[in-house]
């Protein structure tokens, strides 16, 4: 069996990744493609505890974790789609109306 | 105090008592986009959700008054914390509803969705208040967050609340993968997700790398929900930028919701391992008492200047959050009652302010400090009402701020009642007291500004009567939580003793 560490080095490095292109990047649509990946980073650790505790709420966790990010996924886009009519860019950081 | 039977509800419901609250509203969720679609009246399909939220609460209190406790598949269980706050999240929607039916910044295309997503938000927040679980709640702070960020969208054609709705967005994906991740480590260390079987598995072991990990991605997770300082910088944009109801819907119930979660999560946690693990326990009080000392302080500094009332509200929240999280570096259910308390007192003071905000935009008299010059001879009764409100935020006898501020700062020297005076916390108090004073100057400057300034018009304000309903609810509940504590005082602390393991 592959060690549990492994599992564990590679949802860390996919953890990392994410947050590292929610604060770097500048497009909203990226932003939320690293959104997708912090999830999955836990999604992997989910599974893989379920499977070393053999308990089967890690998988069950998943399930609703896939759900939620399947829905903050389609309102996202709405959003954005939203925003881009109003202000034909999806850059975040030519979102500047509202400050301090 | 009060005893009554209600024996019937449970031989009528069964099993789905303890989430009966929740069924209700989420009932009325699922009709009210067809109720919409069939009747094509926006103030019909306000009055039926209104009404879905009045049933349930009418429920809701009736099961609080009578004691009952129950559980629902070892997820939900329904005590006397879970239905006092599932009381405040029914006010709060209650609230919300009420003035977004005259509103003219609410939605006109899509009144249906709109209710439909505020029952569900407040079912979401119903769901974390019952939760024993972590999987629990987490998806009931989704089932809050995701109907958040479309009922921020929603505003009509204004580019500040569609650019306030994609930073929401980001903001709250990043606070639910952070959250969702901690979750993964805790249930790797401990092999379980409920709440009671975790903290028994922590007593046994000390600190190690993965439970850092897990501890700090869940209180950044769940700091963003609050927003505490310095997880608070999306919380001035999108209460500006969103509708006012909605405003009033997420400073007021989605706040509290996370503050239930940190209750929910670390203060059973902590108090549960405090005799087995003294080191790892006073670490985390430490780290959630400068937690709110920089909320309370970044929140009060920052409101001085702004000039938008709305944006002022959203910062005076921010400090308003930060006096709630002492309760958690407290760790006792005196603490824990004065929090309760003050969250109730937080409902109806900022609740009260917002509705007079939302009346005035409605009416087109603006957000800003200069168009509320002169607002007391236009309107005696809003000014009277925005008065009370601030002041009570502020802490001034006999209003609930000064009470509910009392209790939790008293609790900061005092830790439970009858203990001697403890001096580990007392620079927390003094923190608390000098930003009560902060926070001061700024409330008063609404006052001069509508008192003591003249303004342009001399035309008298009328606004539509739902306002001054909610506004008088607001303002009832102000001076009776101010005035007569003893009543309510005994439920928070039932709720506070339901807390404590």
């Amino acid at each position: 069996m592959i060690p549990i560490e492994f599992f564990l080095m590679f949802s860390a490095i996919l953890f990392v990744i994410g947050i590292y292109g929610i604060m770097a990047k500048n497009n909203a649509i990226v932003v939320l493609m690293c959104i997708e990946l912090v999830l999955n980073a836990a999604n992997i650790n989910l599974v893989a505890f379920a499977a070393y505790n053999g308990d089967i709420m890690g998988q069950v966790f998943v399930v609703f974790t896939v759900a939620v990010a399947a829905c903050e996924v389609a309102v996202g886009i709405a959003i954005l789609l939203n925003a881009y009519k109003m202000k034909k860019t999806t850059v975040i950081d030519d979102l500047t109306e509202l400050r301090w | 105090m009060v005893d009554i039977d209600i024996s019937w509800i449970p031989d009528t419901f069964g099993s789905i008592t303890p989430v009966l609250p929740m069924v209700l509203v989420i009932i009325g969720a699922l009709l009210m986009p067809g109720i919409h679609l069939l009747l094509k009246s926006r103030n019909v399909t306000c009055a039926v959700s209104l009404a879905f939220v009045l049933v349930a609460a009418v429920f809701n209190i009736l099961l609080l008054l009578g004691h009952y406790t129950g559980t629902y598949y070892d997820l939900f269980t329904y005590d006397a914390f879970s239905g006092l706050m599932i009381l405040l999240f029914q006010a709060v929607a209650f609230i919300a509803i009420l003035i977004a039916g005259p509103s003219s910044e609410t939605t006109r295309m899509h009144v249906g969705a709109f209710y439909s997503l505020m029952l569900i938000a407040t079912a979401g927040m119903s769901f974390v208040a019952t939760a024993s679980d972590l999987l629990l709640i987490f998806v009931g702070v989704e089932m809050v967050s995701i109907p958040s960020y479309a009922m921020v969208a929603m505003k009509k054609k204004d580019p500040r609340a569609s650019e306030a709705a994609v930073k929401y967005i980001i903001i709250g994906g990043l606070s639910s993968g952070l959250t969702i991740y901690g979750i993964s480590m805790l249930f790797g260390l401990t092999g379980t997700t409920n709440i009671a079987d975790i903290a028994a598995a922590l007593a046994t072991q000390g600190y190690t790398a993965g439970l850092v990990i897990a501890l700090a991605t869940m209180i950044a997770g769940y700091g963003f929900k609050i927003a505490a300082a310095p997880f608070h910088m999306w919380a001035p944009d999108v209460y500006e930028g969103a509708a006012t109801p909605v405003s009033l819907f997420l400073a007021t119930g989605s706040k509290k919701m996370g503050l239930i979660v940190y209750v929910k999560i670390f203060f059973v946690m902590f108090v549960t391992i405090q005799a087995a693990q003294p080191f790892m326990t006073e670490s985390i009080q430490y780290v959630f008492a400068i937690l709110a000392a920089i909320t309370m302080t970044v929140g009060n500094i920052l409101a001085i200047v702004q000039g938008n009332v709305k944006r002022m509200l959203a910062y005076s929240s921010i400090a308003q959050a930060g006096y709630m999280l002492m309760a958690l570096a407290i760790l006792s259910d005196w603490a824990l009652t004065g929090a309760i308390y003050y969250m109730f007192a937080h409902v109806f003071m900022k609740g009260g302010a917002f509705v007079v905000v939302a009346a005035l935009i409605t009416v087109g008299v603006g957000e800003t400090l200069k168009d509320y010059r002169g607002l007391a001879k236009r309107a005696p009764l809003l000014s009277a009402i925005m008065l009370l409100c601030v002041f009570s935020l502020a802490g001034i006898p006999p209003l609930a701020g000064f009470t509910a501020k009392f209790f939790l700062f008293s609790s900061a020297i005092v830790p439970g009642l009858g203990d001697p005076v403890s001096s580990q916390w007392i620079w927390l108090a003094f923190v608390a007291i000098l930003n009560s004073a902060i926070s001061l100057y700024y409330y008063a400057k609404i006052v001069k500004a509508m008192y003591v300034e003249k303004g342009e018009s001399e035309e008298k304000i009328k606004v539509p009567v739902a306002f001054t309903v909610a506004a008088v609810l607001c303002v009832l509940g102000v001076i009776a939580l101010g005035v007569f504590p003893e009543p309510f005082l005994y439920y928070c602390s039932q709720a506070a003793a339901a807390v404590m393991p």
